[in-house]
């Protein structure tokens, strides 16, 4: 019992870090669906790094990697007005085929790329606070109030005298912090890594950020139910159900198939930022 | 201002404009739509900048503004025609967005000052609500406390009235008052002449994207100033001629309501048992302040909501399930009340806009296709109705100033075959001609066997143009005595409920 609630935190920590990343970004208006990538990108290059610099220098790395993604996004999107879901798409591939180059090149054989260092319950922790900074952010600060008037209405809030490229620029900065962390924390758990190790965690937690509104608390609590349905397989799979033997295929797309279900019964009122994709 | 001049494409919106504003001052700036009004105040609050001239302030620095932010932060403010608030935030959240005092959020003393705002205006908002409940009326209040909120020191007002019940006006206009009176100074974009007359000081005209005049209000009378806006010579054709002509003949009922009860945004009931007839040939005026049940009305009307119990019959039949596509079929037709949300969408093109509404019937839809030929000559038509002025029928929506996109929407109504016309405001943003048109064309149908109803916040405007008028207050319908049944002051009691 106790195995399965760190493990779900295990699990959920890189998924709600990658949904607040997506939070600061989807909120000030810009559609991100290249959380994936920045994550990917995070880990590779944390793990590169971890033999040079250090478990911190190795974490500070992945969140620059995944940072100067996050920017390369804000200016396509916002300088250079390239529709958001391509540029997403641009970032992810970059993402996959980026990290496939530069572990082929770079890594070490003599090093498995650990960084054992940083104890994973730091991450889990900081997973733990972020989703409530977050909506203290959004509800009590200058910042938030103008984040997510951006979001809403990127002209209106022109005419007030806030500055949506500026706002938003800050709001892609955050998403790179988070998606940074993410991406750490996950190889931090995993050891060492392997390609495309994210696994579709990018995309899960976007469906985690839509499923609880654009808000961050519910959207934490989405991720901790898939993060939980993730350790619930690994404890079960293997164990008869009913008498019958399950293939663990069938076990492996237990957490994917409950977040479709909840993000097909729970979607309700349409809570969409209404300024998403607008210039 | 000096030497303004602004180009859109090959379209010059401002020819050389000058505009000299006093301090402590309110100064009206008039002309009919597509005068180049509203873009010449949108220079001033640097939405974008001139092609020509220079903006000068009382401190002389010389400059145009790039940015709304640097215009706000000079101490201008402006209400525009379209509102800013924006409807995700709460009230309070919009009244402070850009001006918040500090890096955290004060929401406690925050709260206090705006209702010490609220107060002295004679507004009343729940702060925390969210503002997409706000009515157009309410946004226009907030929009206009945002000012106070900025301490603006010179405050464009762009058709500030056109949403408020005359009692909100003459507040509006006191507090306007004060605050010139106490060194700020106030431009007044309007087409209400009397506003002009009674509460300011100078007057601008604008015709054609070119300064026509500027004089002191005291130098002048309404109907000096209504001949400069137009232009000597059609200056005669402007009072509406039709308004005297013979009323059409009554005919069949058109629409019946029989004890209508239709839930409100809260759940409470918006419309109390309200019944009520317009037969063929009759123009309906519903006159009320805003919020009293006019906007359920409408939409219950149109199959937007659900009546909670009674019955609506349109031309004699039982339309209480009808889907709103079926009653569009049965010819019911509206003039939306707020142009942006509910009548078209700005991306679109003016073709596409003028099928909104009417895209399933014959010719634009062509056994289940977009018949594009016939739509093409369907937008012409339309756009022809009111002289709706612009640059192509292929160019969005959104390129047109507001009156015309009025315009635009009142022909797609008017000339699209309706038996029964319902219309939010209709003259909501136009000029003195364009509002005559516009009901000169509802009269027209109205002979023809249609029958309209109008829903307007401007009693004297309904006098003059309806044919019978009832007032809505809180739910209710309140039909005037017949020895009174055109008494501005019987009909203004029944508005606020004071029978």
């Amino acid at each position: 019992m106790f195995e399965l609630l760190t493990l779900t935190i295990v699990l959920s920590a890189p998924l709600i870090l990658g949904a607040m990343g997506g939070f600061t970004s989807e909120r000030s208006g810009v559609i991100n669906i290249g959380l994936e990538g920045m994550m990917l990108m995070s880990a590779c290059v944390t793990a590169l790094a971890a033999a040079k610099f250090g478990p911190v220098g190795a974490v500070g790395l992945g969140i620059a990697s995944a940072t100067v993604l996050s920017l390369l996004h804000w200016l396509a999107t916002q300088v250079y007005r390239i529709d958001h879901v391509i540029s997403g798409m641009a970032i992810n591939a970059i993402g996959a085929g980026g990290t496939n180059f530069l572990y082929g090149k770079l890594s070490d054989p003599s090093h498995n790329g650990s960084i054992s260092h940083v104890p994973v319950a730091l991450f889990s922790w900081l997973a733990f606070f972020v989703p409530v900074i977050l909506w203290a952010y959004a509800r009590w600060t200058r910042g938030g109030l103008r984040m997510l008037a951006v979001g809403s209405d990127p002209d209106k809030a022109r005419l007030m005298g806030v500055q949506p490229l500026r706002v938003r620029f800050f709001g892609l900065l955050a998403t790179g912090l988070f998606t940074g962390l993410a991406g750490s924390q996950l190889l931090a758990y995993t050891g060492n890594f392997t390609d495309n190790m994210t696994a579709g965690r990018g995309y899960i937690a976007l469906a985690a950020l839509i499923l609880g509104g654009w808000r961050p608390v519910p959207a934490f609590l989405a991720c901790l139910a898939f993060g939980f349905f993730s350790a619930l397989r690994i404890q079960l799979q293997g164990t008869a159900l009913m008498g019958a033997q399950l293939p663990s295929e069938a076990w492996a797309s237990l957490p994917y198939l409950v977040t479709i279900i909840a993000l097909a019964g729970f979607l309700g009122k349409n809570r969409t930022p209404a300024g998403l994709g607008k210039p | 201002m000096t030497g303004i001049t602004k180009r859109f494409g090959a379209v010059t919106a401002l020819d050389r404009v000058d505009l000299q504003v006093a301090s402590g001052t309110l100064h009206a700036v008039v002309g009919e739509n597509g005068a180049g009004k509203t873009t010449l105040m949108r220079i001033l609050y640097g939405v974008f900048g001139p092609d020509e001239g220079t903006v000068k302030l009382s401190n002389d620095q010389v400059r145009s503004f790039k940015t709304s932010r640097d215009a706000i932060a000079a101490g201008i403010g402006m209400v525009s025609q379209h509102y800013g608030i924006i409807p995700a935030l709460s009230c309070l959240q919009n009244l402070i967005l850009g001006a918040e005092g500090g890096a955290i959020l004060d929401i406690r003393s925050a709260e206090t000052r705006a209702q010490t705002l609220a107060t002295r205006m004679g507004f009343e908002f729940d702060w925390h609500q969210d503002a997409s409940t706000l009515s157009p009326a309410g946004a226009q209040k907030l929009e206009i406390l945002k000012l106070l909120w900025r301490e603006a020191k010179i405050m464009i007002l762009d058709e500030p009235t056109a949403m408020l019940s005359p009692a909100d006006s003459d507040a509006l206009f006191q507090s306007m008052r004060k605050l010139a009176s106490e060194g700020a100074t106030v431009i007044l974009v309007t087409h209400r002449l009397p506003e002009v007359m009674d509460h300011c000081s100078r007057v601008t005209v604008l015709r054609g994207g070119k300064l026509i005049e500027t004089k002191d209000v005291a130098d002048t009378d309404a109907k000096r100033l209504a001949a400069l806006i137009i232009g000597s010579s059609s200056a005669s054709a402007a009072p509406p001629s039709d308004a005297i002509a013979p009323p059409a003949e009554i005919g069949a009922p058109m629409l019946e309501l029989k004890d209508l009860v239709v839930r409100g945004v809260r759940g409470e009931d918006a419309l109390k048992q309200v019944n009520l007839n317009v037969r063929a040939g009759e123009l309906l005026g519903i006159a009320g302040v805003d919020g009293s049940g006019q906007r359920e009305l409408f939409q219950s009307i149109l199959g937007l909501v659900r009546a909670k119990e009674g019955q609506i019959l349109l031309g004699g039949q039982d339309s209480t399930k009808l889907k709103a596509i079926d009653r569009i079929r049965l010819g019911l037709r509206a003039i939306p009340e707020d142009r942006h949300e509910e009548a078209v969408i700005e991306e679109w093109s003016l073709e596409q806009n003028s099928a909104l509404g009417l895209q399933r019937l014959e010719p634009l839809s062509t056994k289940g296709l977009v018949n594009t030929s016939a739509r093409a000559d369907w937008a012409a038509k339309v756009a022809a109705k009111f002289n709706t002025k612009h640059g192509g029928l292929k160019l969005p929506m959104g390129s047109l100033s507001g009156g015309n996109q009025q315009r635009f929407v009142a022909g797609r109504a008017i000339e699209s075959q309706p038996k029964l016309i319902l219309a939010f405001q209709p003259a909501r943003g136009l000029d003195i001609r364009g509002t005559a048109d516009v009901y000169a064309a509802i009269r027209e149908r109205c002979r023809e066997g249609a029958a309209a109803i109008v829903v307007s916040f401007d009693l004297d405007e309904l006098i003059e143009n309806c044919d019978r008028i009832v007032a809505m207050n809180h739910g209710r319908i309140h039909q005037p005595s017949a020895n009174e049944s055109r008494d501005r002051d019987a009909i203004g009691r029944l508005m606020v409920g004071a029978v």
